[in-house]
């Protein structure tokens, strides 16, 4: 017992993190339709900011966030306005190829700046746990957990009580609609685009601490991030903080039960049933 | 959406390079004529012999094979003064194995060397030794460890380091002369070098009457152990053995930390637990166990010389990569000289010949289905206070280990 609880809690704190770049990829779905491929590598910028600013200046990883999340959002937003708001009408593919571009183009930057060398963010409560009821927790994740649950909240807030949130709701409801409203659609898709970036930074710079940084880091997430959002239900958030979490304990439960080898089998497995019988997600709705 | 990753376009990328430097090494026509002088001056004098340098200079493994061309280039430093006149010629094998072949084939018909060192990685040098074989060329094997390539009877392929069974032996055999083990379980990366290892000290265990109580395989890259360490944990091993790369390496043993996981002892079975990095990280580094082909520690002749003149020449400490390539390239240019450059003389040799050096001794043997390996003796590190220090064999010990583990502060 205490050792599914001990892989429980472990998968959920990592979820945590997933559900925050799921949130992201989500976001940016939801306004704009696109799928954006580069996701991962936005949290692959995300964990090298937050890695220079710490051996450089000493600033905390869970306090330089406050940079990283403004900074991924203008690089976010100067992504959409200068290349992804000229796709829009596109065909899928040329989206797709855009954004794989883009990825490619920030990953190979990255091997550029810093070498291709596996660089290691250790402060000085990396390796640091503390017990509950015999359950050790990661200090670093469950942090990490802590600000994701509060970014999460504040970002839900900020889309069902603001006005800004109700445009970009309607606009990623009806497009057409919210523009004939007298909404401002292209800035809602920047706006989106800059927060979709934004929380995948906020990410990368969470697990920083715990993981490690190599400019090709971003794949992983990104396939992730993908298989989260298509569970949650495409442009849905609170599918997708559902999905990120899940697809943790997954993980953990099968490594434990299981084998470790085989997680992303037992992970990608629930994908297929899960589109084999529920192809809208748990959360989205039927597509007319 | 990986057939779209960089990936795809890398072996393109790389063809280009390759054909564009292999164009540009390609000695212009005015090389020859100074040599043709040189002759004509001075006959008594031997033409350099010309031996080729596979190695991965660029892409995923360029910065391990950057060690190795590091020791290349002080070997050449070191034969010019005993006047041993080489003409080492590089190819980059990008770390791909069908990019190694073409590299052996130009070498061999086009530049005629008369043997072959290298290359770096245990997939690429099982490509090149079928190929050794098949052109009759004497190739020398300095740091790939799978055991499969000494075992197929090739008269041409000689290796210098010892085979990845060996890293799972040694590492057992010092376990059990530090105290009384019963109970073994393994953490692995899931790859070509994770399995191999394990599957060798598994079958060693089993031998030396440990009961395996776990057996557990990982991706690299995978950013999260914890649910792996709590099922080992549970299984209450007396040993670890594990087998890493750099990066994950630190976090299992972090994350052994974070579960309370502990041991009497971690196993490190090489690469990524006997890093500087590994090294660095103190607060999780202490007291684990390390294997490794080659330490300053070992006292091996000129050992400690080349660890300080690697560190003045290049900044930073020597891997075993470095000495080994070192080593390597030692003796075969000197054999290559004695013989006067002829490949099948070469041969005879080196499966006959024995030498002395920063690796110990060395000697080309048949031995357990092996063929012209060289029984390589390992070293047993532990860390600590933030050092590497050899435990093992005893003969060589410089500290008493620390054993059992003393538990996490």
């Amino acid at each position: 017992m205490q050792m599914f609880l001990q892989a429980a809690i472990s998968g959920i704190l990592m979820g945590g993190v997933y559900a925050l770049i799921g949130i992201g990829l989500t976001m940016i779905f939801g306004v704009m339709q696109v799928i954006n491929f580069a996701h991962g590598d936005l949290v692959m910028v995300g964990m090298y900011v937050s890695w220079l600013l710490f051996s450089h200046w000493h600033i905390d990883p869970f306090l330089s966030i406050l940079l990283t999340g403004p900074l991924l959002f203008l690089l976010g937003a100067v992504m959409q306005r200068g290349f992804i708001q000229r796709v829009l009408g596109a065909a899928e593919e040329n989206q797709i190829l855009l954004t794989i571009g883009l990825g490619l183009l920030l990953s190979n930057t990255a091997m550029l700046l810093f070498t291709s060398d596996y660089q290691l963010l250790t402060t000085s409560y990396s390796s640091a746990s503390f017990s509950v009821f015999g359950i050790s927790m990661s200090v670093p994740l469950a942090l990490a957990f802590m600000v994701t649950t509060i970014v999460a909240f504040g970002l839900y807030v900020f889309l069902m009580k603001t006005d800004t949130g109700a445009a970009i709701r309607a606009t990623a409801q009806d497009r057409e609609a919210a523009q004939l409203m007298g909404i401002n659609v292209t800035r809602m898709s920047v706006l989106a685009f800059g927060i979709g970036a934004a929380l995948a930074g906020i990410a990368g710079a969470l697990i920083a601490p715990t993981y490690y940084i190599f400019p090709h880091v971003g794949h992983a997430f990104t396939l992730k991030s993908f298989v989260i959002v298509v569970l949650g239900g495409m442009g849905s958030v609170v599918g997708a903080t559902i999905g990120g979490v899940l697809i943790g304990v997954v993980e953990s439960l099968a490594a434990l039960y299981l084998a470790s080898g085989l997680k992303e089998a037992v992970v990608f497995g629930l994908f297929l049933l899960l589109l084999l019988f529920r192809p809208q997600g748990l959360l989205g709705r039927a597509r007319t | 959406m990986h057939l779209f990753s960089y990936r795809a376009f890398f072996p393109v990328v790389c063809a280009l390079l390759t054909v564009a430097c292999g164009q540009k090494s390609e000695a212009p026509p005015s090389a020859e004529a100074p040599k043709a002088e040189e002759k004509a001056a001075a006959p008594a004098a031997p033409s350099a012999i010309k031996i080729g340098f596979i190695n991965s200079i660029t892409g995923p493994e360029a910065p391990i094979g950057e060690n190795l061309t590091n020791g290349a280039t002080l070997a050449q430093e070191d034969l010019k003064a005993k006047g041993v006149n080489i003409e080492l010629i590089k190819q980059d094998d990008v770390g791909k194995p069908q990019v190694a072949m073409s590299a052996m084939e130009q070498l061999v018909t086009g530049d005629q060397v008369t043997a072959i060192l290298g290359p770096y990685t245990s997939a690429n040098s099982n490509a090149v030794a079928k190929l050794a074989q098949q052109y009759k060329v004497p190739q020398l094997i300095p740091v790939a460890s799978k055991d499969e390539i000494t075992r197929q009877g090739h008269t041409y392929v000689f290796r210098l380091n010892a085979v990845s069974t060996q890293y799972a032996k040694s590492l057992i055999d010092s376990a059990l002369s530090f105290g009384k083990p019963k109970k073994i379980a393994f953490i692995y990366e899931s790859a070509d070098f994770g399995t191999s290892v394990s599957t060798a000290g598994k079958a060693y265990a089993k031998e030396k009457g440990l009961e395996v109580v776990g057996d557990e395989t990982y991706q690299k890259g995978a950013p999260d152990y914890r649910s792996t360490l709590t099922k080992i944990k549970a299984a209450k091993p007396d040993l670890l053995f594990m087998v890493s790369y750099v990066a994950d390496a630190i976090l299992i043993m972090r994350q052994s930390k974070e579960v309370g996981l502990s041991p009497q002892a971690f196993l490190g079975g090489g690469a990524g637990y006997e890093t500087a990095q590994f090294e660095s990280e103190r607060d999780i580094s202490n007291n684990v166990f390390s294997v490794t082909q080659w330490t300053p520690g070992m006292d091996w002749p000129g050992a400690a010389e080349f660890a300080t003149r690697y560190q003045a020449k290049f900044g930073k400490k020597p891997t075993y990569h470095a000495a080994c390539t070192y080593a390597s390239l030692m003796l075969l240019g000197e054999t290559a000289q004695k013989v006067a450059g002829d490949r099948d003389k070469l041969r005879d040799a080196l499966a006959a010949e024995s030498w002395k050096g920063i690796m110990g001794d060395v000697k080309f043997e048949n031995y357990d289905g092996f063929t012209q390996q060289n029984r390589h003796e390992m070293a047993v590190i532990q860390y600590q206070n933030g050092a590497g220090v050899v435990v093992y064999p005893p003969e060589r010990a410089k500290a008493k280990a620390v054993y059992p583990f003393p538990g996490w502060k």
